[in-house]
């Protein structure tokens, strides 16, 4: 399956039905541990991580002096209850850290992927989105949410 | 009215904006020397109050029964000063005269704001282009400094291309007589060749005012994995205040001839570098001294490139603020391996021990040891002995048989890594963490490092090193009751694991950090232009994403046990530790795992080293890291706690965690509490305190002197 078609698949119908406004008024619905990328894209993101994020932040994502960690409770806590929009926005802004700016939205969406794999969020059949308004509907919890 | 001005300055476009026309101000006459007078009229003229590092101040109007009613009175946002916001705000504020000044915004743009709005009253920006980009120590800073002689008044702070400005404070535009056009180029007359554009060195720190001398120190990138151990040498200069030249230079790595030369072995002293002073200088206008801080030498876990003790590496030095010449020094750490920078600004302290007043200079750590010193004779105040240490067997290590250990006070947080600090929530989590750590090597403080293997030891475990103990944000120092109030990280671990690097194109050391069976990466700091000396590609990627040798935590759990971040109250009369509790709310993680909903655990605090500052009644520090609580939205919180006992009497929401010191200041009968806050997605902003009216005690603002 070319999951990558069925992300903009999602997208499309989601564009069909005004997203603009419809977003923009939404909580999120969901949360990193719903499945929200694929395994292929963190593959793909962990090739991105490798080249521009981990002289920072480590191969083990557990960073130095100047760099925050990526993975373990200090990572976790520290963004716990924001959406994946708001740290897709964080690192689009500002990382890499000597060239920001310099990621595409796509790489850097599989950037996230990577990290959530690393921090064994599941995986899911759909990747996730670069779109920011998108991500917003993803919640970021430390740890897994009692329901059902 | 908007006035704009531009230098001529070659490498430099400058830009000062007046906002507003003339700043006229507002409140207090100009005392005599502000800066002489520190807190004590309720301004706060130094980075640290006053230049004795003590983050003091005598206000009282701010107290256990109004702190909850503090709310906000003015935000200033630095996202416009860059090209980019910043996230990591780190700035404490100057309030002198009735003007407040920062350093803020990705530029290191310096602003000076009206303290009771917030009003923007004038901006200035150094453009150093490719200089800037390069350089090892970027974004805000921490600070500036304000000089007068009763008539003229400056701001002095060093650029992230490492040039030093002068201002007129009264209207930011740089000044003329002062070195070229307003800039002093620190990277010339070091006594050592650096590249203009290309060359690292610079520095993040608030440059030091003391009797018309400037004190500026340098500071590198990360010293884990350094390219060679050649590298630029961090000495310490004084330049006269009025004109920008240079005074004198202290030689933190003693040159042929110099005191401390032969304490490099086979002439290891011309081969490498850094030995920087990164953070806050400290000086005793009375006695003209000045005490320095100094950090490690090439690399931070490997010196086998330098045999010897490598003065004055880790040493606490005390110099001549005339001259530079060296007085007395101590060195903390012999043969440092363990990135054991003195990472803080050395505290004036007049103290009684035994009935016998001494005239001392406590220096916090990341140890968690304060070494406490005669600050005229540098003798220590109380015994501090040379202890035994383990000997490692890294090839080509060179290890120092014993340690400095003081025997009083004792340490205020964990240092060293053994069994019994293993988290213990449960015995399950517990019998994880072992299982984790089997491969590595526990022991007490000054436990060397390894040579990775990957069958074991993959590395030491250690906790009070690279990031440990008390960072940066240093303490706070109580002229009443001769007490320090130390923040520490109590659970930061580093994994000290050495490896060969890949090739001598990466680094022409025989070891740097890294650990066997994992791909190599370099250790950058901030803004380190990757074109120069981008990683390799890795050779192999054992276990991949995921894999359980990466993951060092215990089902998202810290492996260390809390406390995770303390603050201690440390007397220098008696040399004990009076309280200590643990600061910050319990990180989310914790709080809400499922694995430990059954459990009831005390405040863990957060693990970081947060700036304090102490009032009259208060010491209030705010959290590092963002919570979520069923009382309120994500954000964190600035807490005040009673100092005679530590506990916590009152705490006001903010935003996003404490980023640099509060600091505090008295203006028009007010008390205001000033700090940056940001991380997370929540960028740079100073947050501005006060009470409202009807909480304010009528003439409970006790400034001393009037």
């Amino acid at each position: 399956m070319n999951v990558r078609a069925a992300g903009l698949a999602i997208l499309g119908v989601a564009a069909i039905g005004g997203i603009g406004s419809a977003v923009r008024a939404q909580e999120p619905t969901r949360s990193v541990w719903d499945g929200v990328y694929t395994e292929a894209q963190a593959k793909r993101g962990e090739a991105v991580y490798r080249q521009s994020c981990a002289s920072c932040h480590g191969v083990a994502l557990e960073g130095i002096e100047t760099a925050g960690p990526l993975t373990g409770a200090r990572f976790t806590s520290n963004w716990n209850g924001v959406t994946v929009g708001d740290l897709l926005e964080r690192v689009r802004v500002s990382m890499p850290h000597d060239r920001p700016g310099t990621l595409s939205r796509q790489q850097t969406a599989d950037v996230l992927a990577y990290v959530f794999s690393f921090n064994r969020f599941p995986a899911g059949k759909v990747e996730l989105a670069r779109q920011t308004e998108l991500l917003k509907l993803i919640k970021f919890e430390a740890t897994k949410p009692a329901r059902n | 009215m908007r006035a704009i001005s531009r230098s001529t300055l070659p490498s430099a476009a400058v830009a000062a904006m007046l906002l507003g026309g003339t700043v006229a101000v507002r409140g207090q006459a100009p005392p005599r020397n502000p800066v002489s007078e520190g807190t004590r009229n309720g301004q706060w003229p130094s980075y640290t109050g006053d230049v004795r590092g003590s983050r003091y101040s005598p206000l009282d109007q701010i107290d256990a029964r109004n702190f909850n009613d503090l709310e906000i009175a003015w935000r200033f946002k630095t996202d416009s000063l860059g090209t980019r916001p910043e996230y990591k705000l780190e700035g404490t504020p100057l309030m002198v005269n009735g003007v407040l000044y920062a350093t803020a915004g990705t530029r290191r743009a310096v602003v000076a704001l009206d303290p009771a709005t917030g009003e923007l009253l004038w901006v200035h920006g150094e453009h150093e282009g490719a200089r800037a980009a390069n350089a090892p120590r970027q974004l805000s800073g921490r600070g500036l400094a304000y000089w007068t002689d009763g008539t003229e008044e400056r701001i002095l702070y060093v650029t992230p291309g490492y040039r030093l400005i002068a201002l007129d404070a009264k209207n930011g535009v740089p000044i003329p007589t002062f070195g070229q056009n307003g800039a002093v180029d620190l990277k010339r007359e070091i006594d050592q060749d650096i590249d203009l554009v290309n060359g690292e060195i610079g520095v993040q720190s608030a440059p030091v005012v003391a009797k018309d001398v400037v004190l500026v120190g340098a500071a590198f990138r990360e010293g884990f994995t350094p390219k060679t151990h050649k590298n630029n040498k961090g000495y310490v200069r004084g330049f006269d205040v009025r004109t920008g030249k240079r005074l004198w230079i202290f030689h933190t790595i003693p040159t042929p001839g110099e005191f401390g030369h032969d304490t490099w072995l086979n002439g290891s002293a011309e081969e490498n570098g850094n030995t920087g002073v990164w953070t806050q200088i400290t000086v005793d206008e009375d006695l003209g001294l000045v005490y320095l801080p100094v950090e490690s030498p090439t690399n931070d876990f490997y010196g086998g490139h330098r045999p010897g003790n490598n003065l004055f590496g880790e040493t606490l030095v005390c110099v001549d603020l005339r001259t530079g010449q060296r007085k007395w020094h101590f060195q903390l750490v012999h043969h440092p391996l363990w990135d054991h920078d003195i990472s803080s600004a050395p505290i004036l302290a007049d103290i009684t021990v035994d009935g016998r007043p001494i005239k001392a200079v406590a220096q916090p750590s990341k140890q968690g040891f304060v070494y406490v010193f005669d600050r005229v004779t540098g003798k220590p105040v109380w015994p501090i002995e040379e202890r035994p240490v383990e000997k490692g067997d890294v090839p080509g290590e060179w290890y120092s048989p014993t340690q400095p250990i003081p025997t009083k006070p004792p340490a205020y947080n964990r240092n060293g890594v053994l069994p019994e600090y293993l988290i213990d929530f449960t015995p399950a989590l517990r019998a994880e963490a072992l299982e984790l750590t089997r491969k590595f090597k526990f022991g007490p403080i000054y436990t060397p490092p390894v040579a990775s293997k990957v069958d074991g030891p993959i590395a030491t475990l250690t906790l009070a090193t690279a990031s440990g103990g008390t960072n940066w944000p240093g303490a706070s120092y109580d002229p009443e009751t001769h007490i320090v109030y130390a923040s520490a990280c109590d659970a930061c671990l580093t994994r000290l694991g050495l490896v060969p690097p890949p090739s001598k194109d990466i680094s022409d050391m025989n070891y740097v950090h890294g650990f066997a069976g994992q791909p190599f990466r370099i250790s950058r700091g901030p803004g380190e232009n990757a074109g120069a000396d981008a990683a390799p590609p890795p050779a192999e990627r054992p276990g991949g994403g995921g894999g359980s040798a990466f993951v060092f935590n215990v089902q998202g759990l810290p492996l260390i046990r809390p406390p995770y971040g303390t603050i201690s109250a440390i007397s220098l009369d008696k040399g004990t530790i009076v309280w200590q509790v643990a600061h910050g709310e319990t990180p989310d993680v914790v709080r809400n795992h499922p694995l430990l909903k059954d459990l009831k655990i005390p405040r863990t605090g957060q693990a970081d080293s947060v700036g304090t500052l102490v009032t009259r009644t208060l010491v209030i520090a705010g959290d590092s890291q963002f919570t979520t609580t069923v009382d309120r939205p994500r954000g964190a919180m600035l807490r005040a706690y009673d100092k005679t006992n530590g506990k916590e009497v009152g705490a006001v929401y903010l935003p996003a965690p404490q980023s640099g010191s509060p600091m505090t200041y008295l203006l028009n009968g007010k008390q205001y509490i000033v700090v940056a806050v940001s991380g997370g997605p929540y960028s740079g902003e100073y947050l501005a305190f006060s009470l409202p009216a009807e909480s304010a005690r009528p003439g409970g603002a006790a400034a001393e002197s009037r």
